[in-house]
């Protein structure tokens, strides 16, 4: 399997090179795309949960912010 | 070439021509000092350079040159290199003092008077474009920034990205250590090594974000950002610091996306150092 390519631009001699991520860049990529996973699942879960108490409240979110306003 | 008195019937060398060829564009191998000088009849059409660690001077004396020489002065050591005048009249516009990297022209007008024209260099608040970069691949790293600039301005143009995601930007030093200061705002924010714009990469419409470092070669860089959009309302700005000291002496940036899938399509990087 290939590993991402990515971009590495060296201003000191402008020299580009693209190549594949070397063993501790993608580790590291693998850490954050984990990490994003988690925060999308956690931004999911409260979204669902706050959906589920409006609806045993038996109001809308725009409700919601009037009552609390 | 220095100077010289030509006569009828003298054959020119091959050499003296290509020197002469040097000196009439305004180039030619200068004469290295490493120690405060005092400025011969010989010098004239030739360059100088300095070169001390220390302050230096070089001195201008009367009765050695003619109207309409010329003699251009570089200094290359860190420390300043001051034309000083001695029996004849030094006279300028800007000031007498080379800091390092910088040049002049010393220009006589008489035999014992003479002008110094200081060439325009990077002085307090300019600001240079150091890097422009086309943003490529799920990552594009941005190596070995310059450490002799104050701060920096970060401009990132127009990044595409083939999966819609919020656009991430990483601080490193030589270490591979991260900024480590904590930060947050509503539209972005800077925490576990990274900072974060709100605005995704695959808008239709052109959209810059923009970053400014204060004192990045430090361990306490300010961080300032935001970004703005063509027909989208998209602005912003947010501000913090790397209080962590995660980052000392930033010398790469690394722009990628939060989601870090995907490929960059375009997008330019642009870095400019500030004085």
């Amino acid at each position: 399997m290939t590993r991402p390519i990515i971009r590495i631009h060296n201003t000191e001699t402008d020299e580009i090179i693209d190549r594949e991520m070397n063993d501790q860049e993608f580790a590291q990529y693998e850490l954050d795309q984990a990490a994003f996973v988690a925060e999308q699942k956690q931004e999911q879960a409260k979204a669902t949960a706050k959906s589920k108490l409006l609806d045993k409240l038996g109001i809308t979110a725009e409700e919601a912010v009037l009552l609390l306003s | 070439m220095a100077k010289q008195t030509f006569t009828t019937g003298q054959v020119l060398t091959a050499a003296q021509m290509t020197s002469l060829q040097q000196t009439a564009m305004l180039g030619g191998a200068a004469s290295a000092k490493t120690a405060s000088y005092t400025l011969v009849a010989a010098d004239a059409g030739t360059a100088i350079s300095m070169s001390n660690a220390s302050a230096t001077t070089i001195t201008v004396n009367t009765a050695l040159f003619a109207a309409g020489d010329v003699v251009n002065i570089t200094n290359l050591g860190a420390g300043t290199c001051t034309i000083t005048a001695g029996t004849a009249t030094v006279n300028t516009a800007a000031s007498l003092a080379l800091a390092q990297y910088e040049s002049g022209v010393l220009e006589f007008i008489s035999t014992s008077s003479a002008v110094f024209v200081k060439s325009a260099g990077a002085s307090a608040n300019s600001m240079t474009l150091l890097s422009t970069t086309t943003l490529s691949g799920t990552s594009t790293t941005i190596s070995s920034i310059s450490q002799d600039y104050t701060n920096l301005a970060i401009y990132i143009s127009a990044p595409l990205y083939s999966a819609a995601a919020a656009l991430r930007v990483k601080l490193y030093n030589n270490n591979n250590s991260k900024t480590s200061g904590v930060f947050g705002s509503t539209a972005a924010s800077i925490s576990s090594g990274y900072i974060d714009f709100a605005n995704t990469t695959t808008q239709a419409d052109t959209i810059t974000s923009w970053l400014e470092l204060k004192q990045y070669t430090t361990n306490n860089i300010g961080i300032a950002g935001g970004h703005y959009g063509g027909t989208t309302a998209l602005s912003s700005v947010f501000a913090g610091a790397d209080s962590g000291g995660g980052v000392n002496g930033m010398t790469s940036i690394v722009v990628t996306t939060v989601a870090g899938t995907s490929t960059f399509s375009s997008g330019t990087c642009r870095i400019y150092g500030v004085k």
